[in-house]
C-alpha cells in the first residue's frame, strides 16, 4: 500500500471525505482503515445515534405493528448519470419496495462493495446522495458494511440495501383485493430512467436533456393512501417496466388488465428516441414510479393527490381491470385494435434496423 | 383516400405523429373495407421486413383489416435469412484466441448448427452466447463504427464484425470500409440483398401472395426500380413506410392495383423513397461490394442475392482472412434443428403457431429457431404480441 499524497494528508478535507484518493483493500480488511473510513465517511455522513455507537447491531425503536422487511442490490452503469446516482438509486429502491406495501420505511442498512482503486472523492458523493435521499423518505441508515474486491474483480462500486418499514395491522392490500373495473394509476411518464441511463452507455452517446426519476415515493403514497384508503394493490414500476408489473398482477387471475395506449404519460423525449432505438417505453426501466390499482369511485381522489405531490404531477389513469380476458394484459391502441402486453424477457436493446 | 402521399417539405419539422394519426387511420381502413368488398374474394398480401411485422404487431393492425384481407410475413428478417455458416464462422472465430467477435446483440442467441454438448434441452446447436460461456471474447455493438472504435483500441487482437443484414446495414460497412480501417478489423460478409429473393418466391408451389409490402428502409437505398420484374409475374408492389397510417397506405395501394388487375409498382412511401434510390448510397456499396450467390437459411441459395467484397477489399473478409484457419465441415452443418420450421414461416408458408415447437420447445427466451431470437423475427413478434391467440374480446364490468 503506498502513503497517501502530500497533498491529500494536509489538505482541508469536509465532513466525510477520507484522507485517500483511492479505495484501498485495507479500507475492507476490519483493521485501522476500515475503522477511519466508517468514522470518517458513512459515520459522519450518515450521522445518526444507532450509528455512531459503532455496535455490531444496531438496536431500534420499534413502533408497533408488522414489520415490513425488503433488501435489494444495486449496480448501474454509468454510476452517475442524468438525475441520480447509484446511491440515491440504493435507497429510494428499498424505501419504494417497503413504501408499496403500505409499510413507513424507517431503517436501513448499507453494505458497500468496493472495488480497489475506486475513486475516494465519488464514493463520498455517492454516500452524500444516500443521506440526502434517506432524509428525504424520512429513514435512517443504521447499519453497514464494507468490503473492498480486488482490482479487476469487482466494476466500481455496488450497494446492498436492506430496509425496515413497520405497517398497521389494517393496511389490507393485494392482488387477491383486485376486482374489475377498479383503475389503473400510475405517478407520471414512463421510460425516464431506462432512456436517460442507456443514453449515457458507451457506443450510444446520445446528447439526450432527459432525467432519471429516481426518487422516494413513500410520501406521495401516503399521500394518495389518506384520500383512497381503498388502494387494492401497489407496485414500484422498475425493471422490466409498466408491462412487467401488469402481469404480475393479472399472472393466473381471473380478471385482465387493459392499458390504454392513448393515455400512458410519455415523455416527448423518451418518445422520440424510443422510436428510433426500437424500444417500448412500456417495457423501459423506471426509479421513481408506482402503478396503483384503485376501487373506481376513488381513482379521481388518488389522481387528484399524486398530481399534487412533486413526483406525481403527470400522474394519469391509464386502465381499468376487466372481466375478460382472464389472465392477461393486453394495449388497446389509438385504433382500437388490441394486442398483448406481453412479459418481457430481456434487457431492452437497440435493434439492427 | 387521404392525402398521405404528400411529400415532405424539408423545411418541414418532422412530424411522427402525422403517420399515427387515429382519424387518418380509420380513414384509410374505411377504404381497405371497401377495396376488400369491390374485389369481393380473399386477398393474400406480403410484406419482406422484419420491422414491419414488429409494427404490425405493436399496433395490432391485422385487427384493423377486413378477414378476407391477409397480410403475412415474408424473408424480412435479417437474423433468421443469415445461414448457419456465418453464424458458425462467428462462433468458431469468437472462439480463436486473441479474438473479438463483435455483433449486432440480436445475433448472439441465435444457434447455428455446430450441436451444444450435454445439453438437457434436446438438439440444441451454438450460439454466440454459448461460445461466450464458453471463453469466446463475444461483444455486442450499436454499430459497424464501433467494432472499428474497438479494433483501433486493441491493435494486438484481431477484431471480426459480423456483418449481418440487408441493404441498410451493408451501405454502412461500405461506407466505413471505403473511408480505411485498423489492419486488424474484418468482416464477415452475411449480408443480402432482397430483391432477388422476391423473385424466388412467386416460383414456389403454392404461391398465392398477390402482393409486396417492399422494405421501406431497404428501398430508400436501391429505389423501386429493382422490383419492376415483380407486376410482370402478376405481382402488385407498394413501397412501405412503418407507421400505421404508412402501412394501410401500402395496403390500401396493394388492393387498388389487385382490384384494377394492373399490378405495378407504386410508391406510397414516397416522402423518403426515390423511385431510383440513394444514388450516392448506391455507388459507394458498388464500389466496394459485387452481387454474388449466398445461402438464405433453410431456404435456397439464391443467385446474386449476397453482398461479398471486391478484390481491393479482400483484406477486410474474414472469410478469407481466416481461411484455413476454421474447420470447414463445421462450417456447413445441417440445417435447422429437428422439428423447428423457420424456413416455411419465414417463406410465409405456414404461421408460426402451425409450427409444432411454437411456444412448447420454442420460446424468446430458449429458442430453438433464428424466427423466435430478432425482434423482427415472425415467431418472436407473434409470441410477444399474442398474435397466436385468439382475438382479444375485451368483457367489463
Amino acid at each position: 500500500m503506498s502513503k497517501p499524497s502530500e497533498d491529500t494528508l494536509t489538505a482541508e478535507r469536509p465532513v466525510g471525505a477520507s484522507r485517500y484518493d483511492t479505495v484501498r483493500l485495507s479500507h475492507g480488511s476490519g483493521g485501522k482503515l476500515t475503522l477511519e473510513l466508517i468514522e470518517e465517511l458513512f459515520v459522519a455522513t450518515f450521522s445518526n445515534e444507532p450509528l455512531k455507537e459503532l455496535t455490531d447491531a444496531a438496536i431500534l425503536h420499534n413502533p408497533g405493528g408488522r414489520i415490513a422487511f425488503a433488501t435489494d442490490s444495486h449496480t448501474v452503469k454509468p454510476a452517475f448519470f442524468p438525475g441520480g446516482d447509484i446511491g440515491r438509486l440504493a435507497v429510494a429502491g428499498t424505501v419504494n419496495d417497503l413504501a408499496v406495501m403500505g409499510a413507513t420505511p424507517l431503517y436501513m442498512s448499507a453494505a458497500f462493495l468496493l472495488e480497489e482503486g475506486y475513486d475516494m472523492d465519488e464514493l463520498a458523493r455517492v454516500v452524500r446522495s444516500m443521506k440526502v435521499t434517506a432524509d428525504e423518505a424520512g429513514v435512517s441508515i443504521v447499519a453497514g458494511d464494507t468490503k473492498v474486491l480486488e482490482r479487476g474483480h469487482g466494476d466500481g462500486i455496488f450497494i446492498n440495501t436492506t430496509g425496515i418499514g413497520f405497517l398497521p395491522d389494517d393496511v389490507q392490500m393485494g392482488v387477491a383485493f383486485v376486482r374489475p373495473g377498479d383503475k389503473v394509476l400510475v405517478n407520471g411518464t414512463l421510460g425516464d430512467h431506462g432512456i436517460a441511463v442507456m443514453s449515457r452507455r458507451e457506443g450510444l452517446d446520445l446528447a439526450v436533456d432527459l432525467t432519471s426519476d429516481v426518487a422516494p415515493l413513500n410520501g406521495l403514497i401516503a399521500a394518495v393512501r389518506a384520500v383512497a384508503p381503498n388502494v387494492r394493490f401497489m407496485r414500484d414500476v422498475t425493471r422490466g417496466g409498466l408491462a412487467a408489473v401488469a402481469n404480475e398482477v393479472v399472472h393466473r387471475q381471473a380478471f385482465g388488465l387493459r392499458v390504454f395506449d392513448v393515455a400512458v404519460p410519455v415523455n416527448e423525449i423518451v418518445e422520440e428516441y424510443s422510436e428510433m432505438l426500437g424500444i417500448d417505453p412500456l417495457l423501459a426501466a423506471n426509479e421513481g414510479k408506482v402503478m396503483m390499482i384503485v376501487a373506481a369511485d376513488e381513482a379521481e381522489a388518488a389522481l387528484g393527490a399524486m398530481k399534487a405531490h412533486p413526483f406525481g404531477r403527470e400522474a394519469a389513469i391509464i386502465g381499468d381491470i376487466v372481466v375478460k380476458p382472464e389472465g392477461v394484459a393486453l394495449v388497446e391502441t389509438a385504433y382500437g385494435s388490441r394486442r398483448v402486453l406481453e412479459m418481457p424477457i430481456e434487457e431492452q436493446l437497440p435493434r439492427i434496423c | 383516400m387521404p392525402e398521405v402521399r404528400a411529400t415532405r417539405d424539408p423545411q418541414a419539422p418532422f412530424e411522427p405523429h402525422t403517420y399515427k394519426d387515429p382519424s387518418l387511420v380509420a380513414d384509410l381502413q374505411r377504404r381497405i373495407g371497401e377495396l376488400a368488398v369491390e374485389i369481393g374474394r380473399p386477398v393474400k398480401l406480403m410484406h419482406i421486413c422484419g420491422t414491419h411485422e414488429h409494427e404490425m404487431g405493436r399496433y395490432a393492425l391485422r385487427d384493423l383489416l377486413p378477414a378476407s384481407v391477409d397480410v403475412l410475413a415474408g424473408p424480412g428478417c435479417p437474423v433468421c435469412v443469415c445461414d448457419n455458416e456465418y453464424i458458425n464462422m462467428a462462433i468458431q472465430l469468437s472462439l480463436r484466441p486473441n479474438t473479438i467477435l463483435t455483433s449486432f446483440g440480436d445475433m448472439l442467441a441465435v444457434p447455428g448448427s455446430i450441436p451444444l454438448e450435454g445439453e438437457r434441452r434436446g438438439d440444441v446447436r451454438m450460439s454466440l452466447l454459448d461460445a461466450r460461456a464458453r471463453g469466446g471474447d463475444v461483444r455486442a455493438v450499436y454499430s459497424v463504427f464501433d467494432a472499428k472504435r474497438i479494433a483501433e483500441q486493441n491493435p494486438d487482437k484481431q477484431v471480426v464484425f459480423f456483418s449481418v443484414g440487408f441493404e441498410t446495414t451493408v451501405v454502412a460497412v461500405a461506407a466505413m470500409l471505403k473511408r480505411g480501417v485498423p489492419d486488424n478489423l474484418s468482416v464477415i460478409e452475411a449480408n443480402y440483398y432482397t430483391p432477388p429473393a422476391t423473385r424466388l418466391l412467386p416460383t414456389l408451389d403454392g404461391f398465392d401472395i398477390e402482393g409486396f409490402i417492399l422494405p421501406g428502409h431497404a428501398v430508400t437505398i436501391t429505389g423501386l426500380r429493382v422490383y419492376e420484374e415483380l407486376p410482370a409475374l402478376g405481382i402488385a408492389c407498394a413501397s412501405g413506410g412503418f407507421e400505421p397510417v404508412d402501412v394501410l397506405a401500402s395496403v390500401a395501394s396493394l388492393l387498388e392495383q389487385v382490384r384494377d388487375g394492373a399490378p405495378t409498382v407504386s410508391n406510397p412511401y414516397q416522402r423518403l423513397v426515390k423511385y431510383d434510390g440513394n444514388e450516392r448510397a448506391k455507388a459507394e456499396l458498388n464500389e466496394v461490394f459485387e452481387l454474388a450467390p449466398i445461402r438464405w437459411r433453410g431456404i435456397a441459395e439464391i443467385p446474386l442475392s449476397g453482398y461479398k467484397l471486391r478484390e481491393p477489399y479482400w483484406h477486410a473478409s474474414a472469410a478469407r482472412r481466416f481461411a484455413g484457419q476454421l474447420d470447414e465441415v463445421a462450417l456447413r452443418g445441417a440445417e435447422h434443428p429437428k422439428g423447428c420450421r423457420c424456413a416455411e414461416v419465414t417463406l410465409g408458408q405456414i404461421r408460426p403457431d402451425e409450427c409444432g415447437v411454437f411456444g412448447t420447445l420454442c420460446t424468446p427466451d430458449s429458442p430453438y429457431g433464428p424466427c423466435m431470437v430478432s425482434h423482427e423475427g415472425t415467431c418472436r413478434a407473434w409470441y410477444t404480441y399474442g398474435m397466436h391467440k385468439e382475438q382479444l374480446r375485451v368483457e367489463t364490468v
